[in-house]
């Protein structure tokens, strides 16, 4: 069996069994699985978040435009079901499809930006674009307020069979489940970026354009690829959003803060891989909890603590952390000139001490 | 690396080229030729372009007058990078820019993953590669980060011989390195010439290369002021004044 397919098997086998968590929190919590499960699904949001803008940043490209692709996919799925009526199994695809679409017009505008240029061009663009949505003629785009979204799951209260809290916990379970298919998505499309050509293009890309280029490598048509895949999931998420939320504001579904999380998770958990994106985006949304329940005011200020120490003292993320744990536990010492780790989904790791920022950067 | 020993045919013409940076312009209205099977050396002070004239011929560098032809036929000028390395001209560029946290192995295996004519012949020319640098062989799991700047730049060549070139570009692979590890590299360079690659090399450490070379160019100031036999240069009174000191 090759690798791809085997890593594929384990990803789909692994959904299916966190498939199973909302009954096993319905069998040990009872009425407080209700919060617990919107914890679970945060977490899968936030995975398939950062995840798609991990995909991206493979490349080197610090986009701050997830906001822009995550709203876009809401609005499409929005308008498409206001005007066209459009069936929610197609109108969700759309979004992610649309998403894609309008990366691909940003990342050919922006090919030649890099660095800190990159960053602002897009977070200009995602602002640009909320602006563009919010004065749209209202029956349009519903202005300001913005637009109604049905929600995907209305569990009906059947007296006497059920208690109130279980509708709550049956229409979590169903966004619970989307979103688990979406981060299982996400997964099989990173690890099929990771076994392909394109992984070691990306890594030639963002380490350095040129060489990429004297090896063969379409940097332009390579980041686009990238771009396009990545805004994909991030207009699927967006869509899907937008219907629990129940509407899509410009406001909202543009949210700076949106792109924020979409960058800080995967540097929490580990940049460049599958698995540190999920990791972070588990420990960072059970840590907001714990910090909100904690400290109901001020909440942020222990979380940005948090943060910042990670990327001081993390610089590989907790991918990094846990690879150097368990080197050090199997003995495998970091010291030997020969030593060769990898993440958990291959990506090589230099032993020793962590990389500086320089390590690489353009020359 | 398709050739097969020295050929009369032409590797590379450029000619009435003009390259360089925004509003400056480095190169002015070079020509060279380098015949099949040669190994030519391009030397020159710091800043006369000779990194620059590489970083043309691999398009790196936007060509804003004159030509450059490889092969006889294959009109270089105009390309991007991707397009000129498919017409089996690979670059070692200066400072090896390898990737340091892929291993050797997967380092060399990059220089050949995107080019469909150099993955047909990866095998082969990886089993060249490690005979030519059997270092690289033993490092092969090694993260290249994590190698010397001699085993550097012997992933460096190893990784652009990967692409199969026809014609090599390589760009100061002495810059760095321990006299004993220049001979190592240049006796590589020599080595690859005689498989029938021709190469074309830019150095400062002008003794050296222009004793294994057949011909070389010299380059000041953006234009080409001498030319000749390896030896022949090394004799030139000038030649020995401004860069060997003598």
């Amino acid at each position: 069996m090759n690798r791809l397919l085997r890593d594929l098997l384990v990803a789909l086998a692994l959904g299916g069994l966190l498939a199973l968590l909302p009954a096993a929190l319905r069998e040990l919590f009872g009425r407080s699985a209700v919060s617990y499960l919107t914890l679970a699904t945060n977490a899968l949001l936030l995975g398939v978040l950062a995840l798609s803008w991990d995909m991206l940043a493979r490349t080197g490209q610090l986009s701050l435009a997830h906001a822009a692709f995550t709203g876009v996919g809401a609005y499409s799925a929005a308008v498409l079901l206001r005007f066209a009526e459009v069936p929610v199994w197609l109108g969700i695809p759309l979004g992610g499809v649309l998403a894609a679409l309008l990366a691909l017009v940003l990342g050919a505008a922006t090919l030649r930006l890099y660095g800190i240029y990159f960053a602002i061009a897009t977070l200009a663009f995602t602002e640009v674009l909320r602006t563009v949505v919010q004065k749209l003629p209202a029956h349009i785009a519903g202005g300001a307020p913005g637009i109604n979204v049905p929600p995907l799951f209305r569990p009906t209260f059947v007296a006497g069979q059920m208690e109130r809290w279980e509708v709550a916990f049956l229409r979590n379970q169903g966004y619970f489940w989307v979103y688990l298919g979406l981060l299982v998505l996400a997964v099989a499309i990173s690890i099929a970026l990771q076994r392909s050509r394109l992984r070691s293009a990306f890594t030639a890309i963002r380490t350095n354009e040129e060489v990429a280029g004297v090896m063969g490598v379409n940097p332009a048509r390579t980041k686009l690829v990238a771009f396009a895949v990545s805004s994909f999931v991030a207009g699927l998420l967006g869509a899907v959003e937008a219907h629990r939320l129940g509407s899509v504001s410009p406001d909202g579904s543009f949210a700076v803060h949106t792109t924020v999380l979409a960058l800080v998770t995967p540097i929490f958990g580990g940049l460049y891989t599958t698995v540190g994106p999920i990791l972070g985006a588990g420990v960072l949304a059970a840590l907001e909890e714990t910090l909100k329940r904690t400290f109901s005011e001020g909440y942020l200020i222990g979380y940005g603590i948090v943060l910042v120490a990670s990327i001081l003292f993390m610089p590989r993320g907790l991918v990094g952390l846990l690879t150097g744990i368990g080197r050090r536990l199997t003995g495998r010492g970091s010291r030997g000139a020969g030593a060769t780790t990898g993440t958990l989904d291959g990506t090589p790791l230099p032993s020793g001490d962590p990389p500086s920022a320089s390590t690489e950067a353009k020359p | 690396m398709s050739g097969s020993g020295r050929g009369a045919g032409s590797a590379l013409r450029v000619e009435g080229l003009r390259a360089g940076y925004g509003k400056i312009t480095v190169l002015w209205d070079v020509d060279l030729h380098v015949d099949e099977g040669e190994l030519v050396t391009i030397i020159g002070a710091n800043g006369a372009g000779k990194t620059t004239l590489l970083r043309a011929i691999s398009g790196l560098v936007p060509v804003r007058a004159g030509s450059v032809t490889a092969f006889g036929a294959r009109r270089l000028a105009g390309l991007s990078p991707a397009r000129i390395v498919r017409s089996q001209v690979g670059h070692v560029p200066e400072g090896r820019q390898l990737f340091p946290l892929m291993t050797v192995r997967e380092n060399l295996e990059s220089g050949a993953e995107y080019l469909p004519h150099a993955r047909a012949s990866a095998a082969r020319n990886r089993e060249f590669v490690y005979g030519l640098f059997p270092r690289l062989a033993e490092r092969a799991p090694q993260l290249a980060g994590t190698l010397s700047g001699g085993e550097r730049q012997m992933l460096a060549i190893g990784r652009a011989l990967m692409s199969d070139p026809k014609l090599l570009l390589v760009d100061e692979p002495s810059l760095g390195l321990a006299p004993a590890l220049v001979r190592t590299v240049f006796a590589a360079l020599q080595e690859i010439r005689a498989r029938g690659v021709t190469v074309v090399l830019v150095e400062q450490n002008v003794q050296q290369s222009l004793r294994i070379s057949d011909r070389a160019y010299v380059l000041e100031n953006g234009e080409v002021v001498k030319a000749g036999s390896g030896a022949a240069l090394l004799g030139d009174p000038e030649v020995r004044a401004a860069y060997l000191s003598m």
